[in-house]
């Protein structure tokens, strides 16, 4: 199963990661972050997730941090 | 498998001082994962100049000099000289915004290409003084609405916005101009290939490599980031066109 790393200490809300997902495995989450808005959570049931690493070169912030790609 | 992890370049426990959602974090990831792929980061020293890109100094770790408004295309210059009669090549680069680059430095950064310097610079383009408030720059467009432009950039009273890749690729020392764009993932990769082919022109030695990104500032477009990257994508990329405008191993 693939799957990211998220640091919510470092997100600032901008939502990007959500718009540039292919599958739309990122939406906002319950956690109120720095910015004083919802950070972002990954959440993939059906293992969508492809590693295209996206949204970690998207993320302005460097909280997606980690992307690991099951082989 | 670990596919992709922040660079190496970028300080553990740094976090940018940038607005959400601004594409200079973007930029200095980009930056920092080329000089991670050239192994370059022992004997690189960058050059930080005033803006939004004033605390370079903060992420990266990499030796960096902050340089007076205006001034990193000259103090790049010193630099890269006085380590070269030391007998010494490091590789300099400045990383600058576009008021910086092409208003208050656009001396040093013409003359620098003229000159054919063998440094890279790095110019954002977010079309506005983003830092202090948003003011009418440089490349701010014509009927953009800047604090300093109530009522739109008006070609009569504030002339036409410059084009800089286009005019640092008509200098002869310059090697390599290019536009690039973040709105996209295909533009980011893209970038990146970009960012690198400019940073092996400075090792190949072969003059003055420049790199405009097209930047989006949220804040100051009053717009959210999503929604910038789009006026990006559909307006921008008309007025100031994306691609190389000068490759001297490819010409």
């Amino acid at each position: 199963m693939s799957y990211i790393k998220i640091d919510n200490s470092k997100c600032k809300s901008c939502y990007l990661c959500i718009d540039v997902c292919p599958h739309k495995l990122i939406k906002k989450s319950k956690i109120i972050g720095k910015t004083g808005e919802y950070t972002v959570e990954f959440e993939d049931n059906e293992n969508k997730c492809i590693a295209c690493a996206s949204c970690a070169y998207m993320c302005p912030d460097n909280a997606i941090c980690e992307v690991y790609k099951n082989e | 498998m670990l596919v992709y992890r922040t660079p190496k370049t970028i300080k553990e426990n740094s976090t940018f001082t940038f607005c959400p959602g601004c594409d200079h974090g973007i930029a200095v990831k980009l930056v920092a994962n080329v000089l991670d792929e050239l192994n370059l980061r022992d004997e690189t020293i960058a050059v930080a100049s005033s803006g939004c890109s004033v605390f370079l100094y903060n992420f990266l770790d990499v030796d960096c000099i902050e340089a007076p408004h205006g001034r990193a295309c000259a103090v790049a210059t010193g630099i890269k000289r006085a380590m070269r009669a030391q007998k010494k090549e490091n590789f300099v680069f400045t990383y600058q915004g576009d008021g910086d680059f092409a208003s208050i430095g656009l001396g040093e950064s013409l003359h620098s290409a003229l000159r054919g310097e063998n440094i890279t610079a790095i110019c954002i383009n977010n079309t506005n003084y983003g830092m202090t408030g948003g003011q009418l720059g440089p490349t701010t467009v014509l009927g953009q609405v800047t604090t300093t432009s109530p009522l739109g950039r008006n070609k009569e009273y504030h002339g036409f916005p410059i084009k800089t890749a286009e005019h640092i690729a008509l200098s002869d020392g310059t090697s390599f101009s290019a536009r690039v764009a973040l709105y996209d993932i295909k533009n980011i990769m893209n970038a990146k290939k970009i960012i690198k082919k400019a940073f092996e022109y400075q090792k190949k030695g072969l003059g003055f490599a420049f790199v405009e990104i097209l930047s989006s500032c949220p804040t100051n477009w009053k717009l959210t980031p999503v929604e910038s990257h789009n006026k990006i994508k559909n307006e921008l990329t008309k007025i100031y066109p994306l691609g190389i405008f000068k490759d001297v191993l490819n010409e």
